[in-house]
């Protein structure tokens, strides 16, 4: 059993590394204050430096450096600002269904674009009754000669306000179909900011994406009418649960980081904080859940990269956002804890990680959807 | 006539890791075990200038490093950032090497590879820090050396405008190639690889020679060719001083001063 990273994935990770300490990590405290929009110009920057194109074909733009690279990079960029890694993982999305399902147009014409960060894009899925148990849906779209006519409303959508294309999934007479729905279409609205901490806190303005009879022409179906729930789920699950894992890693290891860093500078009683055993155990556990969800995040990222389909791993994938995502909770709960009144203070972005380790508990699969995964793997 | 520029680059332990340094107490030599290593920053400085004077004018860029077997990372570092070869220089017979054995062995690959007509390097390196072998090798190849460079402007290909930061402010070098430059941080902003520069890095080979291939006195190689000896690590300590003034406002103030200035600090 082999550990080791190649070489390049460790020139990948020192690469990532710099960029997320030197560039970003001074204009996070100013990124996160309330009320901002997202840093977008970042996107650019990710974009040169090959980040979004990692599991796209080099044919159309990517460098398919595979689902390890792209584990490290989000993992590298959540340590310094959890938001940017939670945007890095959101861009690759409807990417990665267009690879996956798309037409060769639908490659030409949007994978170029996303991989230089010309555009952005999010999947849409959710809507108001439900988010996980799709099969409430209702029948949301008609067929009218070659075209489509969409009404639906699509809710808590990463990015609504600002994604140029969004990979949607829509019921119909003959199940669910994905289409990629372009801002600019007549009929698509966008708006209704949801007002939770995520997003006052600049990380992705989460809000509706409204079709009123949407008129979309058959070009825009990704795979086959009434096929769509495979990429839908492939997507969400194999690439946005696993980055969302990634971007948990981060948090949890960034947190960690900062309660050792503290506890060994703080003098109580004359002595370091960490000379206090209770401080100590609770050490202990938070480095224990950062290798446990080193070696679960990781792992998946090498079956991934062995070629495994997302229907192989809906087990791993699970697990690893579970496990990541409560890690990072936790973490950044007892790193709080030993910073005492410094804990909250905004100087060392405790509570700005907080809020993206919250929301990754609802995302790509909220965390007991992902139980009822695993369990139902343990028993199949 | 394109340019042929050598970037002279070095293994040192990363920089973040620096804490986790300790001397051996009973040798007295430094413990790098499950140190990670990287490129010493300025001479990553030093490559990018290189890269944009190719840019400029055309020519080749050539990383070389003396050192251990795995300081072929700097060598793969070195192609990610964009250089055209990476040269490592690697012997049993170099180790033990002090700054002079350094570049001389140095000096005589540069010569064994072909025309030079720019040697760039680091001012100095992260853990040694002594700025002595970019001088020291241009004494070798027996050209002129400019150090603390932190701007450098070409007037046509063959001759450049250098500013050294000196301790008052900066002065001005004018001079001709061949010439080797030391550079600072501030000469420029150094590239960050993409991941496809890595990925095509990750494939090219590094040049490797021994101590027969580099060529040279063996007399003059590593530690026989060394004059200077580490006669002794001392790790630095930092201890805290405790002392309470007693006094009035004023007398407390007044000797808080007269302490300051014994201790050197005002």
């Amino acid at each position: 059993m082999d550990f080791s990273f190649s070489r390049a994935h460790e020139m990948v990770r020192n690469m990532v590394r710099e960029y997320a300490e030197k560039e970003v990590g001074p204009k996070v405290e100013s990124y996160s204050q309330e009320g901002d929009e997202f840093p977008y110009e970042t996107l650019k920057r990710c974009a040169e430096l090959g980040l979004i194109g990692l599991i796209i074909p080099k044919k159309y733009g990517g460098n398919e450096m595979g689902y390890l690279a792209r584990m490290i990079a989000i993992e590298e960029i959540s340590k310094v600002y959890a938001s940017l890694g939670a945007n890095l993982r959101g861009w690759g999305l409807v990417p990665y269904m267009i690879t996956v399902a798309g037409t060769e147009e639908q490659k030409q014409k949007y994978l170029p674009a996303f991989c230089k960060g010309e555009i952005q894009g999010s999947i849409a899925t959710t809507e108001a009754t439900s988010g996980s148990d799709f099969g409430s849906f209702p029948v949301s779209y008609k067929k009218d000669g070659d075209d489509y006519i969409i009404n639906c409303r699509k809710v808590m959508i990463s990015r609504a306000t600002v994604s140029d294309v969004f990979g949607m999934m829509v019921r119909g007479e003959k199940g669910y179909t994905c289409f990629l729905i372009e801002k600019r279409m007549p009929g698509v609205q966008t708006g209704h900011r949801e007002k939770l901490i995520s997003t006052l806190s600049r990380n992705s303005p989460l809000g509706d994406v409204a079709l009123t009879n949407c008129r979309v022409p058959k070009s825009q179906v990704v795979g086959e009418e009434g096929k769509g729930l495979g990429p839908a789920l492939s997507t969400i699950g194999f690439v946005g649960r696993t980055g969302g894992a990634g971007i948990c890693l981060g948090v949890a290891e960034s947190s960690f980081d900062i309660a050792v860093k503290y506890s060994k500078e703080r003098i109580v009683y004359g002595k370091p904080l960490h000379d206090l055993q209770s401080l100590k155990f609770m050490l202990a556990d938070m480095a224990v859940r950062v290798e446990c969800s080193k070696l679960l995040c990781y792992q998946v990222s090498w079956l991934q990269d062995q070629g495994k389909k997302p229907v192989e791993l809906n087990r791993e994938t699970s697990m690893s956002k579970l496990f990541a995502s409560e890690s990072a909770v936790n973490n950044t709960l007892k790193a709080i804890e030993i910073l005492g009144g410094y804990g909250t203070a905004p100087e060392f972005g405790l509570i700005q990680r907080m809020k993206t380790a919250l929301d990754m508990i609802a995302a790509a699969g909220s965390n007991n959807v992902l139980r009822r995964n695993v369990g139902d793997a343990a028993v199949a | 006539m394109p340019l042929e520029i050598f970037v002279c680059v070095k293994q040192t332990p990363h920089p973040e890791h620096f804490s986790k340094i300790s001397l051996d107490p009973a040798t007295g030599s430094i413990q790098r075990a499950g140190i990670p290593s990287v490129m010493n920053p300025l001479d990553k400085n030093a490559v990018e200038e290189a890269l944009r004077i190719r840019e400029k004018f055309s020519g080749k860029v050539t990383a070389i490093s003396m050192g251990p077997p795995q300081a072929k990372e700097v060598l793969e570092e070195a192609y990610a950032m964009g250089v055209d070869e990476g040269v490592l220089l690697c012997d049993s017979t170099f180790a033990g090497a002090d700054t002079l054995a350094t570049a001389y062995t140095l000096a005589q690959a540069i010569q064994k590879l072909g025309r030079f007509d720019l040697i760039l390097c680091g001012n100095e390196s992260i853990d040694g820090a002594t700025g002595q072998v970019g001088p020291q090798l241009a004494e070798f190849l027996g050209i002129p050396h400019i150090t603390y460079v932190t701007r450098l402007e070409f007037q046509g290909e063959r001759e450049a405008l250098a500013t050294r930061e000196i301790e008052y402010g900066y002065l001005k070098v004018k001079f001709r190639l061949p010439a080797a430059v030391t550079v600072l941080k501030s000469i420029n902003q150094y590239r960050l690889p993409t991941v496809m520069d890595i990925m095509q890095a990750a494939g090219k080979e590094v040049k490797t020679w021994n101590c027969e291939e580099t060529g040279g006195e063996k007399t003059c190689l590593g530690l026989e060719g060394s004059p200077t000896r580490v006669a002794g690590l001392v790790a630095l300590q930092t201890k805290r001083k405790r002392e309470i003034l007693k006094g009035s406002e004023e007398e407390i103030a007044r000797m808080a001063v007269k302490r300051l200035h014994e201790y050197g600090v005002i």
